[in-house]
């Protein structure tokens, strides 16, 4: 009802490849983007903004940079985390050394160093596939970490080992460190999150993404046709390694205000590779919605039994979240192994033929 | 999806926040960790600070006349968690007590915005004492360098420094970390040689490398930094290559029962500095006994409420509440919040009358602290296991107070310069 | 510079032959859990095609499981049994829960699988057991504790008994294994269904009664590193993060191969407590053990891509 196409002719190819055949979804996008640009920063308390709104965001980047490799051209990657820490260290390298750069630009320039670093832990992903490729990848997670503990250069000599994001201004206006508000590091990271997106979706959809989409799918039947796999891979890995150092950078600078090396470790690249596949493997919607669920429900979780009244000591409630985690990752990975945005999709054919199924 | 999502986390947010704003106490929330590699260390540190506060609901119905709500948030010494459960207490908290350095350095800057002060006795960045630059963190009665000195010199006290090669074992981690600067300048002064050995996160209970390095280095003494499973690993592998355990010194971290209880009688005369004893007979005891233990509302159990942890979590919740009782008597309210609880953290002065008053005779020394400082410098004892128990094996050592005070202002200092524009406090002089 | 690389820690080995013994000694017994580990992946991965990442817990769960009954009462070697018992509960909701709806997926949904798994059972287990360190029951066990000391070289030589045990337990399990794969029609079965799953089920055999096994197998696998890490280090939960060791012990040895896990495991467990002690402590600042397993794997792959010992990689379109 809400969703019929009746009377949306086309009349062109242009038109039916278009971004948003069906005009609803134009509407849904302009109401999600509605909400997160005016609504939900209206009204969103602190808390909200540092737990949920915040980290959501930032998260749905990194799974995204992690998609492109991983969903879109087939390259498992480990190393997440370590690369997040490449442009948080980066970012933070060139604001401590160029304190007159614009901290926008810094975030953005941040992710040139991880493509860098990416793809020359890239380069044995033509040689190796699958599992090996994936505990390669490895190899870059423990020895950026390591070296983001011994390097004593990239946090500049500090005592205990961990950068501290300084007070940073743009116009006048306080946008990272202590001093800023989260109002305005919540519009910071919805600006570079929006843009990145906008690049992705329009990436994957075209002679980029159809090249990695070949290159996963079967690499030797890609070479056949004329791809170029070293290139297909390896600019896999520097869009990706780029859009993750992005998404470190903004981590560290407008959410965390401080890290150490161990923030880095895998847990992290985990905790996005769960956000990747629950939300959907090749989908770009999917790392958003996995974000949610991944990031919204622990905090969620936190709080149920206090609203409930229980008396649960606070250990056992984490204790709780680990185990609801796993389990949801294994019943969602049952339900729908192809992620959230499969569930959408099939939702959305539902409804747009209901309330005349065939 | 995305939308309805949100909508519906927010709606829960808010209406939780709703329900529980109107409570007549005052909010002190602990953000703990009984959970992940460094739960083993934490939980009886965790279950004493609860147990004293319940005490002295149970018993004076609070403090001041109004209760004290004592709230656990874990965080699992995950660094991310523990921001995440600043984030959730902050609107309506008195304090915050991080419970590790990362967690304290990462907090720390928000304090000054949020005004909110961080208690963080005995742990936190050491140059947090300096109140002019530091002025809503507390890490009374004693800080790492003090730590380092008082072992320094029990050192040069048994054997003298001079000419010595000192291993220095210390967890790869912001807390690991903090003493280094005040023992590298030690080193250069007193003429001893600082081997620098850091243990990762992942080999904490794998230190086979470590030790070999220190057989290889042959030290006079090892020093160790170190705090969840690394300390037990620590110490079977200290047993294991026989380094002599009387030359092995942990921090007052580092002096957890349960870890040397692994080795028993070949742990004997290991060696832990610490500025909290368990005074098993002292009057406080018996009364957590008696209001809290046997009503059942202690999660202890009477083994660890032996040991130095437990004892400790004792005065670290002391601390709290004395700072909380100087506002009172001070502001004369008693539903005090954060900004009055600031100025009573700063006016602490827990003499032997106070300590005796509160049954605490001989569980810390006495210590003072003051606008411009923030430690207060207590002192320690230096503990020895004995096979069974920890006992103290010296009387009450000082730390090197000018020495740490130079370095705390210049350090506090770099640390304002590197955040500027950050507020001082300029009442202080 | 060049000669504090190639020069200064040859010199070092020769001047303290007794030392590097005790090197070679400490890699080898970690060498000797990290092989167990990697055993454990491979038995499944060949017969299920699944990387289960849940190993290392299981390791730890194995291990706390027998610690707890043993406090809650119950003698030594019962209590041995009844973990037996509990891994093979596991085994079975593992394959009844997660594995058969999940039959035909993508590796990577499968390996997402068993870190979920990894996740509840980290949860469940500090529910039940707390996350306190805890003291495997060695003494009780009969495991003996003191240490034997040689002097070769007029050096000092320390040998634990414990990590002897281990060894020799060690060896005993994969002999067993091997026979039991090579010569029982169950094991011959394992073997078929790693060859080839359709081939393997048309000739009657079962493939949930295989996967319990194999699983179960892995969870005494999982005890018996259990017993033996934990008799060096206690057992707790930080143990998890020895599972990532195994992992360039299966780049190296190649995911299918049993001797590849025993070889690389042993081989990984040597080299890197030489690069450290050597190369690792005086000229990086310590800590190389973190990376150095996954580098020295990655650079052998990138001149053989199935591993040392792993099966030719045939691609067809």
């Amino acid at each position: 009802m809400f969703y019929r196409t009746a009377g949306q002719f086309k009349t062109s190819y242009s038109a039916d490849q278009a971004l948003f055949p069906v005009r609803q979804d134009a509407v849904l996008l302009i109401v999600i983007l509605a909400f997160a640009w005016i609504i939900f920063p209206l009204t969103a308390s602190e808390f909200t903004f540092q737990t949920l709104l915040i980290p959501i965001l930032i998260y749905s980047l990194a799974a995204l940079g992690l998609n492109i490799l991983t969903g879109y051209a087939g390259q498992l990657s480990l190393g997440t985390g370590a690369f997040m820490g490449v442009g948080a260290y980066a970012c933070y390298k060139m604001v401590t050394l160029m304190p007159w750069m614009n901290p926008i630009v810094a975030i953005l320039l941040s992710g040139v160093f991880s493509a860098g670093i990416g793809v020359v832990f890239g380069i044995p992903s033509l040689r190796i596939k699958g599992f090996y490729l994936a505990i390669a990848t490895l190899a870059a997670q423990f020895f950026l970490v390591w070296l983001f503990e011994k390097w004593a250069w990239l946090y500049n000599y500090n005592a205990s080992g961990a950068i501290q994001v300084p007070n940073l201004d743009m116009f006048g206006v306080y946008v990272a460190g202590p001093q800023a508000t989260s109002f305005t590091q919540y519009y910071v990271v919805l600006a570079i999150v929006s843009l990145l997106t906008w690049v992705c979706i329009n990436l994957t959809r075209g002679r980029p993404g159809r090249t990695w989409k070949a290159t996963r799918d079967m690499d030797i039947a890609a070479e056949l046709i004329g791809i170029d796999l070293m290139r297909s891979k390896l600019t896999a890995f520097a869009v990706s390694s780029y859009i993750v150092g992005v998404a470190g950078a903004l981590f560290v600078f407008m959410w965390r205000g401080a890290a150490e090396p161990n923030l880095f470790d895998i847990p992290l690249s985990f905790r996005i590779l769960f956000i990747a596949i629950i939300g959907g493997l090749g989908s770009v919607l999917g790392n958003y919605l996995g974000a949610i669920l991944i990031v919204g429900l622990p905090v969620v979780l936190g709080i149920v039994p206090e609203a409930l009244g229980l008396e649960i000591t606070s250990a056992t409630v984490e204790h709780l979240n680990v185990m609801i985690v796993g389990g949801l990752i294994i019943f969602f990975l049952i339900i729908e192994p192809h992620g959230l945005a499969q569930l959408w999709r099939l939702i959305r054919e539902k409804l747009i033929i209901w309330p005349f199924p065939h | 999806m995305r939308m309805t999502a949100k909508l519906l986390a927010a709606a829960v947010v808010a209406a939780v926040a709703g329900s529980t704003a109107s409570a007549e106490s005052i909010y002190a929330p602990n953000l703990s960790y009984r959970t992940g590699p460094f739960a083993a260390t934490g939980i009886p540190l965790m279950n004493g600070q609860k147990d004293y506060i319940d005490m002295l609901n149970a018993r004076d119905g609070g403090i001041g006349g109004v209760t004290v709500d004592f709230d656990e948030c874990e965080t699992g010494y995950s660094t991310e968690k523990g921001v995440e459960c600043y984030e959730k207490t902050k609107g309506k908290a008195i304090v915050t007590q991080p419970w590790s350095t990362g967690i304290t350095l990462q907090v720390l800057p928000k304090t000054n915005v949020d005004e909110i002060p961080i208690l963080a006795p005995g742990y936190g960045f050491s140059p947090m004492a300096d109140g002019k630059v530091f002025k809503w963190a507390f890490n009374a009665p004693s800080s790492y360098w003090d730590g380092a000195s008082m072992i320094l010199q029990y050192i040069d006290s048994q054997d003298g420094l001079k000419g010595k090669k000192i291993a220095f074992l210390h967890l790869d981690h912001p807390f690991g970390k903090e003493p280094l600067p005040f023992l590298e300048k030690k080193a250069a002064e007193q003429g001893f040689e600082l081997v620098p050995i850091p243990v990762g996160l992942k080999e904490m209970q794998n230190q086979s490398a470590q030790w070999l390095q220190i057989r290889r280095e042959r030290p006079d003494y090892v020093v160790m930094w170190g705090w969840g499973a690394m300390n037990a690993g620590a110490i079977t592998e200290a047993v294991k290559t026989k380094f002599p355990m009387d030359h092995f010194i942990g921090v007052w971290w580092s002096g957890h029962d349960a870890d040397l209880d692994l080795v028993g009688e070949e742990g004997k005369g290991y060696k832990s500095i610490s500025w909290s004893f368990p005074e098993l007979d002292a009057p406080v005891m018996a009364d957590i006994k008696k209001y809290v233990v046997d009503p059942g509302n202690s999660q202890s159990n009477e083994k660890e409420m032996q040991g130095v942890f437990y004892g400790r979590g004792l005065v670290i919740s002391m601390i709290l509440a004395e700072g909380i009782k100087a506002a009172q008597d001070h502001f004369g309210t008693a539903a005090i919040d954060a900004t009055q609880l600031r100025w009573g953290l700063e006016n602490l002065d827990v003499t032997e009358e106070r300590l005796a008053e509160l049954g605490m005779t001989g569980m810390v020394p006495p210590f003072k602290t003051s606008c411009s400082d923030h430690t207060g410098h207590s002192g320690g004892w230096m503990l020895e296991w004995d096979g069974a128990k920890f006992v103290k094996v010296s009387d009450l050592l000082k730390p090197e107070t000018d020495a740490i005070a130079a370095l705390e202002v210049e350090k506090a200092k770099e640390y304002a310069d590197a955040n500027a524009p950050w507020p001082m406090n300029d009442d202080c002089n | 510079m060049l000669s504090e690389i190639f020069v200064e820690p040859f010199a070092d080995m020769v001047a303290a032959p007794d030392f590097l013994m005790q090197v070679l000694w400490e890699g080898l017994v970690s060498g000797i859990l990290y092989a167990l580990i990697a055993l454990g992946f491979v038995l499944i991965y060949r017969s299920s095609r699944i990387f289960n990442f849940a190993q290392g817990i299981m390791v730890v769960f194995a291990a706390l499981t027998l610690v707890g009954l043993h406090e809650a009462g119950v003698p030594a070697w019962v209590s041995v049994v009844l973990t037996l018992g509990v891994m093979f509960v596991l085994a079975v909701v593992v394959e009844r829960v997660v594995l058969r709806p999940l039959v035909g997926q993508p590796d990577i949904i499968l390996f997402m699988a068993t870190i979920g798994i990894t996740l509840f059972l980290i949860g469940f287990g500090e529910i039940i057991f707390g996350g306190e360190n805890k003291v495997m029951i060695t003494q009780e066990l009969g495991i003996p504790t003191d240490s034997v000391v040689f002097e070769p070289f007029g050096g000092l030589l320390i040998l634990e008994q414990k990590d002897i045990t281990a060894a020799g337990i060690a060896a005993l399990l994969v002999i067993g294994l091997l026979l039991f794969l090579n010569k029982t029609r169950m094991g011959r079965a394992i073997r078929a269904l790693g060859d080839d799953h359709q081939a393997a089920m048309s000739v009657g055999i079962s493939l949930q009664t295989i996967w319990v096994l194999v699983w179960f197998i892995a969870g005494i696998i999982a005890l018996v590193t259990g017993i033996a890490w934990g008799a060096r280090a206690g057992v707790s939960f930080a143990l998890e993060v020895i599972a990532y060791k195994a992992l360039p012990v299966l780049m190296l040895g190649g995911l299918e191969s049993i001797s590849g896990a025993i070889v690389g495991g042993l081989m990984i467990g040597m080299l890197e407590k030489l690069f450290e002690i050597y190369w690792g402590q005086p000229l990086l600042g310590g800590n190389t053990e973190t990376w150095f397993a996954f580098m020295l794997a990655l650079v052998v792959l990138l001149f053989r891509p199935q591993g040392l010992f792993g099966e030719r990689i045939i691609e067809r379109v």
